[in-house]
C-alpha cells in the first residue's frame, strides 16, 4: 500500500514487523529512499478505535478511524489524514489549475467568460452554501479555459468548476 | 412523579410542559434545562433530523413534514400547531430560526401558550435597526453614527446608497437591517467597493432574513465587541450579568467568546451594565438578553444591537456567575420574580468558549459535510461541552455547520487558556474536517493571548499564523499502516462519548481526560 499525507501528494511506503504481538516500524520510503524516523512500535488498544504508539520509547494513544481510503488519525492533540492509494497508482489530484467545488451548493454567480485573463486570487466563482456566499478565487493567473457551470446550477462537493490554462 | 405537579403550578403563567422550536446544541441545551427543572420537554424535527440527538434527549418529539427550513422548524403554524398536538403550554425558541421574530412571539401568545422570550414589543422594536437606534437615542444610549438607506422598489438605489454612504464616511459597515449573525453584513473600505458589497450584502440579506434593507453605519477600526447579558423579569426587576468579550469574530462571526473582557475593568463594567439595563428598560424588556456594544481603544462604548433572546456564547456567563441562564428564562416565563438583585450578582474566576465547526480553515474555512466517524468530547473539571452531535452521525449542508460549543472555567484567564488548550487537544473528531486545530493556535496566538484583539485581528491576519504543525510523516504512515494491518477500520457501533470507562466502570469520569489515562 501507498500512503500520502494530508494535502501533500508524495508517497509513501511503510514495512512493519510483527513482534510479539507489537507491529515494529522497519522502514518509511519514499521514492525509494529510505526516510529517518524514530523507533515506532503499535499495538491495538482494546479501548475503541485506539492504538498504543511507543515513539521512541515515549507511549502515546492515537486515535484512527477509517474514512474511505482515509485513515484520520488523531494524535499529541492534532488530527491528521493518511490516504492509501494503490501501490505505483498515480496521483489522483485533479488535473492542475482546475478549481473544484469544496462543498455542495448553489453556484450564485459567475463572474468570467471562458477565454477570459485572470488574475491570481480574482474571484471566478461566488457558491452559497449554509446561506452564506463563498467567494471561488484564481489560484493562478491564467486563462479560464473551460466553465462547467452556470448561474443557478447545483454543484456537489469535488465537481470542477472552472478550468484555467496558462 | 406526580404528573399533576410541576415546578410552575403556582406561578402567575404555570406551564407544565415546553416545546422547543429548535434542533442541535441549543435545543439539546433547553431540553436538558426543562428536564432538571421538571418540565416536561418536547422536541420538534425535520426528516433530515428524524435520528438526532435532540430528538434523543426529549421526553417526545412532533415530526415537522416537509423538506426546507421554510415548511419546519422557520414554519410558526406548523410550531404552534405541534405545541398543540402534544400538549406544551410552552414555546421555548432557542436562538436563530424564529427566536427574534415578534409575530411568531404573538402567534404563540394568541394560541394561548406561553412564550419563553421577550414581549413581542421589544423584539420587534430592537429587531429593527433604526428603530432600535431611535430607541437608544432617546434613552441616552450612545449609538454608532450611521444612518438607513430607504429606496423604494425601482427606484435608484445606487444613487441613494452613494450620498447616504458619503454622509456617514468611509470605512463603513454594511449591515441588514433585520440581520444578525454576520449575515448580510460587508465593510466597505473605498467608494469603488460600495456597489458590489451592496449587491451582496442585500441578496444575503434577502436570502436570511426575507428583507433586503440594508443599513449604513461607520466602521469602527481598533475596537472591541463587548456585550453585556441582562436579566428581567415581568415585576420590574432588571439586572445584568457583566460581560462576555467576542472579540475573536472571523467575517463578523464569533470564533472565541470569554468573560470577563481582558478589556473591562470594574468601574467600566459598572458603567456598561447600568447602560445595558437602561436599553432593556427602554423597551419594556422581560427574559434573558444581550446588549451588545462597540468599545473603542480608548474606552468609549457604542450600543451595537440587542439579540432579544439566549445567545450562542450564553455558557460562558453561567460559569462565572454561577446562574442558570435557562431556568432564569422559564421562571421568568412563568411570571416568577427574578429572585436575585444586583448586588446577588458575583464574578468568579474565567470562562472561554469555543465554537466547535465543521469547516476547513485551510480552505478558506468553508463548511464540510461527513461522518462523525469517532467523536469524543474531552471532560474534566472546569470543562462543559454542549453538543448536539454524537459519534456517527452525519453532517450536511441543511444546517448551521457548528457542530458544539466547548466552554472551559478556571481560576484565572491564563489558567482558562491553558485548560481551553488542552480540552482542545484531547477532543477527538474525527471523519469530518473541523476548526479544532485552529481554535487552538488562535487561543495560542499571542494578541489573543495576551487579551489584545479587536474585532479586525482575525480578517486581517495571515491564516499562515494559524496553520497547522506539520508532524513527522514516517510516524503518520506507520501508524496508519498499522490501523490497516490490525483491522482498525471496523469501526465500534456501540461506543460512544458516554461510554463506561474500563478502568473505574463508571460513565465519563470527570478525573479523567485522554492524555492522563494512559496506563
Amino acid at each position: 500500500m501507498d500512503w500520502s499525507v494530508g494535502e501533500d501528494s508524495r508517497r509513501y511506503t511503510a514495512a512493519l514487523n510483527d513482534s510479539d504481538g507489537a507491529l515494529r516500524l522497519s522502514s518509511v520510503q519514499h521514492d525509494g529512499m529510505e526516510l529517518d524516523s524514530p523507533e515506532i512500535s503499535i499495538t491495538r488498544d482494546d479501548h475503541h478505535g485506539r492504538l498504543r504508539v511507543e515513539i521512541a520509547g515515549t507511549p502515546r494513544l492515537a486515535h484512527v478511524a477509517k474514512v474511505g481510503d482515509a485513515w484520520w488519525i488523531h494524535l499529541d492533540g492534532r488530527i491528521h489524514i493518511v490516504r492509501a492509494h494503490e501501490p505505483g497508482s498515480a496521483g489522483t489530484e485533479p488535473a492542475e489549475g482546475s478549481l473544484s467545488a469544496p462543498m455542495p451548493g448553489t453556484v450564485l454567480e459567475v463572474h468570467v467568460k471562458e477565454g477570459q485573463r485572470v488574475r491570481k486570487g480574482q474571484t471566478l466563482v461566488v457558491l452559497e452554501a449554509m446561506k452564506m456566499e463563498h467567494r471561488i478565487q484564481a489560484p493562478k493567473a491564467g486563462e479560464v479555459t473551460k466553465l462547467h457551470f452556470s448561474e443557478g446550477d447545483r454543484v456537489d462537493m469535488g465537481e470542477i468548476l472552472v478550468q484555467i490554462g496558462d | 412523579m406526580n404528573m399533576t405537579s410541576g415546578p410552575f403550578d403556582n406561578a402567575p403563567r404555570p406551564f407544565g410542559t415546553v416545546l422547543v422550536a429548535n434542533r442541535g446544541e441549543i435545543a439539546v441545551r433547553v431540553l436538558q434545562a426543562a428536564r432538571e427543572a421538571g418540565l416536561r420537554g418536547i422536541a420538534v424535527y425535520s426528516d433530515a433530523d428524524a435520528g438526532s440527538l435532540h430528538v434523543e434527549v426529549a421526553d417526545d418529539a412532533v415530526h415537522l413534514p416537509g423538506a426546507s427550513l421554510a415548511e419546519t422548524y422557520l414554519n410558526p403554524e406548523a410550531l404552534i400547531s405541534a405545541a398543540g398536538g402534544c400538549g406544551a403550554e410552552a414555546i421555548h425558541p432557542g436562538y436563530g430560526f424564529l427566536s427574534e421574530r415578534a409575530d411568531f412571539a404573538l402567534a404563540v401568545e394568541d394560541a394561548g401558550l406561553v412564550w419563553i422570550g421577550p414581549p413581542s414589543g421589544a423584539i420587534s422594536t430592537m429587531g429593527d435597526k433604526i428603530s432600535a437606534r431611535i430607541r437608544m437615542l432617546e434613552s441616552g444610549v450612545p449609538v454608532i453614527p450611521g444612518e438607513e438607506l430607504s429606496v423604494p422598489d425601482g427606484a435608484d438605489h445606487l444613487g441613494a446608497l452613494a450620498a447616504c454612504a458619503a454622509r456617514v464616511g468611509y470605512p463603513l459597515l454594511l449591515k441588514a437591517s433585520a440581520g444578525g449573525g454576520g449575515k448580510g453584513m460587508r465593510a466597505v473600505h473605498e467608494p469603488k467597493m460600495l456597489r458590489t458589497e451592496y449587491e451582496a450584502a442585500s441578496r444575503e440579506a434577502s436570502a436570511a432574513f426575507g428583507d433586503g434593507t440594508i443599513y449604513v453605519e461607520r466602521l469602527l477600526s481598533g475596537a472591541r465587541h463587548v456585550e453585556v447579558q441582562i436579566l428581567a423579569d415581568s415585576h420590574g426587576n432588571c439586572i445584568h450579568l457583566n460581560e462576555r468579550d467576542c472579540s475573536l469574530q472571523r467575517r463578523h462571526q464569533k470564533v472565541i467568546e470569554e468573560s470577563p473582557s481582558p478589556a473591562v475593568d470594574h468601574q467600566l463594567r459598572q458603567v456598561m451594565g447600568d447602560t445595558a439595563v437602561t436599553a432593556a428598560k427602554a423597551v419594556d424588556y422581560i427574559g434573558a438578553g444581550t446588549v451588545e456594544f462597540m468599545l473603542s481603544p480608548k474606552g468609549d462604548f457604542y450600543f451595537l444591537e440587542m439579540n432579544t433572546r439566549l445567545q450562542v456564547e450564553h455558557p460562558v456567563t453561567e460559569m462565572t456567575t454561577g446562574i442558570d441562564l435557562v431556568q432564569k428564562q422559564f421562571e421568568v416565563a412563568a411570571g416568577l420574580q427574578l429572585g436575585i438583585a444586583q448586588s446577588d450578582v458575583g464574578m468568579s474566576g474565567h470562562a472561554i468558549e469555543a465554537r466547535i465547526y465543521a469547516e476547513d480553515a485551510s480552505k478558506g474555512f468553508l463548511p464540510v459535510v461527513g461522518r462523525l466517524a469517532l467523536w469524543k468530547p474531552p471532560h474534566g473539571p472546569g470543562i462543559r461541552v454542549d453538543s448536539g452531535v454524537r459519534q456517527g452521525d452525519v453532517v450536511t449542508i441543511d444546517f448551521d455547520p457548528m457542530l458544539a460549543k466547548l466552554v472551559v472555567h478556571a481560576s484565572t484567564r491564563r489558567a482558562a487558556l491553558r485548560r481551553l488548550d488542552a480540552a482542545l487537544a484531547d477532543l477527538v473528531a474525527l471523519g469530518v474536517t473541523t476548526n479544532i486545530g485552529f481554535l487552538r493556535n488562535a487561543a495560542a496566538h499571542h494578541a489573543f493571548a495576551s487579551g489584545s484583539v479587536t474585532t479586525e485581528f482575525l480578517d486581517s491576519a495571515p491564516i499562515s499564523e494559524f496553520a497547522e504543525p506539520g508532524a513527522d510523516p514516517a510516524v503518520l504512515v506507520a501508524i496508519a499502516s498499522a490501523a490497516q494491518r490490525l483491522g482498525m477500520e471496523r469501526a465500534p457501533s456501540d461506543d460512544a462519548s458516554g461510554s463506561v470507562d474500563e478502568h473505574t466502570g463508571h460513565s465519563g469520569d470527570p478525573f479523567r481526560t485522554l492524555s492522563r489515562s494512559f496506563p
